[in-house]
């Protein structure tokens, strides 16, 4: 009876679908994921005659995209069924997004996916996201040049980076005047505040503001480091860099004209594509550290549903096609996009394709996050203000002391929580 | 002056004497004006009245959170500003410390209040031999006004002076004068994001950038100036691209200003023995105020509402008014601080506005 009832609803749900029209999805389109996402657009179509699925290229920069998906859910529009969110948005937006455990599929999907990202998706108790890839900070070097100069691996350490980059710039600008030693995200957004974050978590400095509601940022360990990275500004980065996204540091990197580069994963694989000038010639390795163990950023994206969507479960559907195992394996092996289901970092395909998925797994199971939970629904306001703090002392208009002195009163202000020590 | 009180005399004392006819054309007047008054209301007056509620509230972007009436608080969150003079640092012995010839202040960290709201610094200067520090409750918010200012008052007037060049050049006949009209104005028509972009990468802070190229080629720089991100230079990246997408609109108007212009005024001055110099500043310029006026008045208000190039290019690095209200809407989710930087921005305009009526005198034509 019971096998009767679900085939029933099968073929209700099938007829649903055969009926439904159009889900668009909102998606990034950095590097290669517009034409991945649009390929997989494609297949999902192929499987389900009747079903159009639409892709809206968004923003670069995550900060603009969360403007862009607020206007949408703030008109309550129905336009967008499928969001593209970053792991630190489903405390922020969870009123405007749908529980999947409502919809078949998702309880036993989410078993196979990694367990941090799953719980970081889940506010009181519903899923509000798949996890669709996830994303750590890397620091990528040029094997060439460290065996040029006679250095036998990467750096351990910033001081080590500082000193093999500038030994490397050195060397290469007498044939190359546009040599660098480092580039990374410097621009005021919220990639400085991932690379903020590995720098201080890094040097003993904490996480910004603890997982248990204290702001920690004002210690000596952070103030030192970024005053650090301050160093690194016109010295061995350019003096742009403060002006740098993710694509302005790899666009550098790619064609050849610096030494090291912090950036995801998703670098690794437009690294090796045909007409990189670096192709074959680097290799990713966890990022530096300074008194304390290398820190990596935790990044990622996960699939949603509008609230406003006018076929959740179609959307759903195509939520869940398009973060299963086999689309998350093209995704791996075509962007070296990291999966979020477990069983693939063990599947030969993928490992052939990115090898540091293998050896770098606890850079990517250990990534540091950001204080989005605890601050939701201000994460957005608290980021902000680290972000521009630290601008401020990489351009110089301030130096960390007083930056952080004055970012630890913006936090009180926006969260209401104590300070202390990290 | 005069000529306008003639003339609401003349229309308050007629409708006594006005006839049964005229008198149903007022009414078809009033019944054909009905349609745009009501598109006015329903797409200026009505958004406008929603700006300014806001203004007093709390509401959150794309937020179920309940909205409070908060009064006047997020002006005082905008505009509050103090002036605090800075004492002197001083060494252990109490003297005053002095590197490189200058007396060194203390930071304005601790002299700044910090309750019942915390102020930070705007600007440090100098009056008389001593120290003081402007500070704001929302340092970010007073920038974006003076910087908006600066912006708009310098690129109006170079595009003035280019346009009005640009101008009496076209003007005067030459071969391939019709070619020459439409090439100039090509940057006019491209839409401002896509300008931005292709300044960007002339402008890019490495050598992958035209203008860093160019410069370390003939010797200035060393081919990473960050023309986006050295906060000197950010200013005048900014008007450098403003002046060269709008001065094609400025010498448009003008064109148009100097056709009406009689060409027999020119002969009598010819014949008078006028040269060409005093020909221009006694014929031309006078001839070409109104036009002028309208030119500066459209490019002034347009200038101080400035979004699109600062944000895409500086995004939240530096802002403009309308930039800063956007992101405060957007990033920040502040609907209420938003709407009251919205209607600072109004009133600045409508300030501008004013004061080029009454100095130019744009009403009496």
């Amino acid at each position: 009876m019971k096998k009767i009832l679900f085939s029933l609803a099968m073929v209700l749900a099938l007829g649903t679908v055969a009926l439904a029209q159009t889900v668009t999805v909102a998606a990034g389109a950095v590097g290669q994921e517009l034409e991945l996402i649009k390929a997989a657009a494609q297949r999902y179509m192929d499987a389900n005659p009747g079903v159009t699925v639409n892709v809206l290229e968004t923003p670069d920069l995550a900060t603009d995209r969360l403007g862009l998906y607020l206007q949408f859910f703030e008109a309550q529009s129905s336009e967008i069924d499928v969001y593209q969110i970053d792991v630190i948005w489903p405390g922020d937006l969870a009123e405007h997004l749908v529980d999947l455990y409502q919809f078949p599929g998702f309880a036993e999907a989410a078993q196979e996916h990694f367990p941090a990202i799953v719980e970081n998706n889940t506010v009181d108790g519903q899923l509000l996201a798949i996890p669709w890839f996830t994303d750590a900070g890397l620091l990528y070097y040029r094997t060439d040049l460290l065996e040029k100069y006679g250095f036998d691996g990467p750096p351990a350490t910033w001081d080590e980076l500082e000193d093999m980059a500038m030994t490397i710039q050195e060397g290469e600008r007498a044939t190359n005047p546009d040599f660098w030693g480092y580039v990374w995200q410097g621009n005021s957004y919220e990639g400085l505040t991932c690379d903020g974050i590995e720098w201080v978590a890094s040097n003993n400095g904490g996480s910004i503001i603890s997982p248990d509601g204290v702001i920690t940022i004002n210690n000596p360990n952070a103030i030192e480091i970024i005053d650090q990275a301050a160093s690194w500004v016109g010295t061995i980065s350019p003096g742009g860099v403060t002006g740098f996204g993710e694509e302005d540091a790899r666009n550098l990197w790619q064609s050849g004209n610096s030494a090291f580069m912090r950036n995801w994963p998703y670098a690794f694989s437009l690294g090796n594509s045909e007409g990189s000038a670096v192709a074959g010639l680097f290799d990713v390795a966890p990022l530096p550290a300074g008194k304390g163990s290398p820190a990596a950023c935790l990044g990622g994206w996960q699939l949603a549903v509008s609230k406003y969507s006018e076929n959740p479960d179609v959307a759903a559907d195509v939520a869940l096609f398009l973060a299963s195992y086999d689309e998350q394996k093209i995704r791996a092996i075509q962007g070296s996009l990291n999966p979020t289901i477990m069983a693939l970092y063990e599947d030969p395909d993928v490992l052939e394709a990115a090898p540091f998925f293998g050896s770098l797994y606890d850079v990517f199971t250990g990534a540091q996050p950001r204080p989005s939970t605890v601050t939701a629904p201000n994460y957005a306001q608290v980021s902000r203000a680290f972000f521009t703090a630290v601008h401020d002392v990489l351009t110089g208009q301030q130096d960390a002391e007083t930056a952080m002195a004055l970012l630890e009163l913006d936090l009180e202000a926006i969260t209401g929580f104590p300070t202390g020590a990290p | 002056m005069a000529q306008t009180q003639r003339q609401t005399a003349l229309t308050t004392t007629k409708p006594r004497a006005m006839s049964e006819l005229a008198r149903r054309e007022e009414r078809t007047a009033l019944w054909l004006l009905l349609p745009s008054f009501v598109i006015i209301l329903l797409i200026a007056i009505y958004p406008l009245g929603q700006v300014f509620y806001s203004s007093f509230t709390s509401a959150r972007f794309a937020s179920s959170e309940p909205t409070r009436f908060i009064g006047f608080e997020n002006y005082r969150n905008l505009l509050s500003m103090t002036i605090r003079q800075l004492p002197p640092k001083l060494d252990e012995q109490g003297n005053p410390v002095i590197t490189d010839g200058e007396r060194q202040y203390e930071t304005w960290v601790r002299i700044l209040p910090r309750q019942p709201r915390r102020y930070s610094s705007v600007n440090e200067f100098n009056f008389f031999g001593r120290r003081y520090v402007l500070g704001a409750t929302n340092a970010e918010f007073i920038t974006a006004i003076w910087d908006t200012v600066v912006f708009s008052v310098v690129s109006v007037v170079l595009e003035t002076i280019f346009g009005l060049i640009i101008a009496l050049t076209l003007a005067t006949k030459f071969i391939g004068r019709g070619v020459m009209r439409a090439a100039m104005l090509v940057p006019w028509a491209i839409i401002t994001v896509v300008s931005a972009r292709i300044w960007e990468w002339i402008l890019a802070p490495t050598r992958l950038g035209f203008m860093n190229t160019f410069l370390s080629d003939i010797g200035i720089g060393d081919g990473n100036i960050g023309f986006f991100t050295n906060s000197s230079l950010q200013l005048p990246s900014m008007i450098t691209m403003d002046v060269w997408k709008t001065t094609p609109f400025m010498a448009l108007l003008l064109l148009a200003g100097l056709a009406t212009i009689p060409k027999e005024l020119y002969e009598a001055a010819e014949v008078d023995g006028a040269s060409k110099i005093r020909q221009f500043f006694s014929v031309t310029l006078p001839l070409l105020a109104p036009t002028l006026a309208v030119a500066l008045i459209f490019r002034t208000l347009d200038a101080l509402r400035v979004f699109d190039v600062f944000q895409v290019v500086l995004g939240s690095q530096r802002y403009s008014m309308a930039s800063f209200a956007q992101d405060m809407l957007i990033a920040n989710r502040d609907v209420g601080l938003s709407s009251a930087a919205s209607v600072v921005i109004f009133v600045l305009i409508f300030a501008f506005a004013i004061f080029y009526i009454r100095v130019l005198g744009v009403d009496s034509e």
